[in-house]
């Protein structure tokens, strides 16, 4: 190095030769996966709409398969599904992230959670499916709707808890502060206080939760695995294979029949549909809580 | 903040504050203690919660792997055969030569072999397809977030590569089946066999183990991996943005007052970030080592190893979603339960380091 002088022209121009590219380079790669996402969500789109119709909400399988109807029956299974997951997940998860931000902020037992937490948000969504068989398929003897929602429960609770933590990190500590020195207690700071001040961004951390699970296909092929008809006869005590909108495409798509294969793709299209428009819901409500 | 706040509540029979103040002569009954107590101990439940689910995980499936961990032991992850079910193969005598026994071929019944090595080879490999794909563009694109764009493309395009995040999988399997494995069988493979195949020191990538061509139906390994590419692309991208951005500026900032040119000062915050940048990268391996459907869409589900990318592979998660709902065979349900151990304890590890890379290197600081 010292037998070269320290402001030589060429090294100079090389330099910045590399840089320009190297700035370009970014540029493109940018601009690559921007064309990437167009790319995927443009042909699912466009594939989506034309065999979209009102038939595709309206109507039950027929068992046909050149007119196979439509796929009301896995549109209502899902939301059942993920109605049952919400009703464990969202307050178990919010409990934590209430004991998260609240409680302890600096115990073990709440930093061995946050940590739990990031490691469970991390596990593979197919090993959820099969820690749901083992759970409730095996006992109970035949695919469900239970063993499905705890799959999807077992995937919401620690997306919740760490949004809800996060949110109630963001409100001011002059808030408690003045609630406590009112003589309000603990819980009444929490729940009229803390909670109300951090509603919308809460509320978006439940919705990416959703989001996230209503998309999810693998945790459910071992535990409600999807089927025809959506029944709740004997919902109880004789459990059933029961629908669900992503098993249903996997299985549409995956099939032999053309007609079945353009409601796979219409599925898909109101799916993604479905986690847009709550993604731009999260973006506007997290915008207008910062501001 | 202490388990038990400071409540110090002004004595009710103090005249002044009975006087000024109907707040101040508020005490908390013996129902809201009780209240305040059960939600601190429905809290530390629910926490607990978590931990038991995670100890469940493990739990469930050491338990019901267990016959598999016996049969096999250490020996399951190198075995290179995975066949469900029972061969029928014609008796060989000791010359090798096929026994007949009254004009009739004697046959022997081969029992099923269970060996991971087809499956964990498959994984890493096409995560290691999608990394190379991946880790460039999510970097570069990182980058340009950072240190390029004003905050008016910024915001759009962070929007629409997480909402790339959102996208479920499923859809991504959809659009790797009827788009890009018809692309990559009719133009792209094609197009590198007559490229590459002439020469002979890339035969290995055309051919299998009998030295047969292999047909390229587009569904294999290269797709898979280039699939899981393109989904790992938002969460490294995200990451990675987040540790560039907690970059101290005086970092550039003196690198840029030095002389330095833009790239060498990228170069020194990269540097400076590459503990959080490598945690992002465990974190995309781990993404693709565990994602499932769009996987077992395309990458054309076959139990072989084959060095080729061109061939068709199975991973540890597509295995699962193939074979699990059908094995009735208690053995093969066991080992099935077992590759899903292999796969829970590999992303387990992953996520573990990649959690202490990125918030021991970065992120922690970044968080006000």
């Amino acid at each position: 190095m010292s037998d070269t002088p320290p402001f030589s022209t060429s090294k100079l121009w090389q330099a910045k030769i590399v840089s320009s590219v190297a700035f370009s380079l970014c540029v493109a790669c940018s601009a690559f996966i921007i064309f990437l996402l167009a790319l995927i969500t443009g042909y699912l789109g466009y594939i989506g709409f034309s065999s979209l119709s009102l038939d595709f909400f309206t109507k039950d399988p027929t068992g046909d398969v050149f007119n196979p109807g439509g796929m009301r029956h896995a549109i209502l299974g899902t939301l059942v599904l993920l109605s049952m997951a919400s009703l464990v997940a969202i307050p178990t998860g919010m409990a934590v992230g209430v004991y998260l931000s609240e409680y302890a902020e600096r115990s073990w037992l709440a930093s061995v959670t946050r940590f739990v937490c990031d490691v469970l948000a991390g596990v593979p969504s197919i090993v959820v499916g099969v820690l749901g068989y083992e759970l409730l398929v095996v006992p109970m003897g035949n695919f469900s709707a239970f063993a499905g929602s705890l799959a999807l429960a077992f995937i919401m609770v620690p997306i919740v808890a760490r949004t809800t933590e996060e949110m109630l990190r963001l409100v001011p500590n002059s808030y408690r502060e003045a609630s406590i020195a009112l003589g309000a207690t603990k819980a009444v700071t929490i729940f009229k206080v803390v909670i109300p001040a951090a509603t919308g961004p809460v509320i978006t951390g439940i919705m990416l939760a959703l989001a996230r699970v209503a998309g999810e296909t693998a945790p459910l092929l071992f535990t409600a695995l999807g089927a025809r008809l959506l029944s709740f006869n004997n919902f109880f005590s004789d459990p059933q294979p029961f629908p669900s909108l992503t098993a249903q495409i996997y299985k549409y798509a995956t099939g032999p029949y053309a007609a079945e294969k353009q409601l796979a793709w219409a599925g898909i299209l109101v799916l993604i549909g479905l986690i847009f428009v709550i993604n731009v819901l999260i973006r506007l409500v997290v915008a207008r809580s910062k501001r | 903040m202490t388990n038990q706040p400071a409540q110090e509540q002004p004595s009710p029979d103090s005249d002044q504050a009975a006087d000024t103040s109907v707040a101040l002569r508020h005490r908390p009954s013996v129902f809201s203690k009780l209240v305040d107590q059960s939600l601190l101990t429905v809290c530390r439940f629910s926490a607990c919660v978590v931990l038991l689910m995670l100890g469940a995980l493990l739990f469930v499936l050491v338990k019901s792997s267990w016959p598999a961990i016996q049969q096999f032991g250490g020996s399951f992850i190198i075995g290179t055969t995975w066949r469900p079910n029972p061969l029928e193969q014609p008796a060989r005598d000791a010359a090798g030569k096929i026994i007949f026994e009254d004009g009739e071929m004697v046959t022997k019944t081969v029992p099923p072999e269970f060996g991971a090595l087809p499956v964990v080879y498959g994984t890493l490999l096409s995560s290691a397809i999608a990394l190379v794909f991946a880790v460039p563009l999510s970097l570069g694109c990182a980058l340009f977030l950072v240190r390029i764009a004003p905050w008016w493309i910024e915001k759009p395009v962070s929007f629409l590569v997480e909402f790339l995040a959102a996208i479920p999988s499923i859809a991504f399997g959809l659009w790797g089946l009827f788009i890009l494995a018809p692309f990559l069988q009719e133009y792209a493979e094609p197009w590198a066999k007559t490229l590459l195949g002439g020469l002979g020191v890339f035969n290995w990538m055309f051919t299998d183990s009998a030295n047969r061509p292999i047909s390229l139906t587009g569904r294999d390994m290269l797709c898979g991996g280039l699939i899981l590419g393109i989904m790992i692309v938002p969460i490294i991208t995200a990451i990675s943005r987040d540790v560039l951005r907690a970059v101290p500026r005086h970092q550039i900032e003196g690198s840029l007052a030095l002389g330095a040119t833009w790239w060498q000062s990228c170069v020194e915050m990269l540097k400076y970030a590459k503990a959080g940048l490598f945690g992002a990268v465990m974190l995309g391996f781990a993404r693709a080592a565990g994602e499932t459907m769009a996987v077992t869409m395309v990458i054309g589900n076959n139990n072989q190893i084959s060095p080729s990318p061109f061939a068709p592979a199975q991973t540890m998660a597509s295995l699962l979603a193939n074979e699990f709902a059908e094995a009735a065979d208690p053995l093969h349900q066991s080992a099935l339960k077992l590759v899903a151990l292999v796969l829970l304890v590999m992303s387990l590890f992953l996520n573990i380091i990649a959690r202490y890379l990125v918030v021991g290197g970065a992120s922690g600081k970044s968080r006000e």
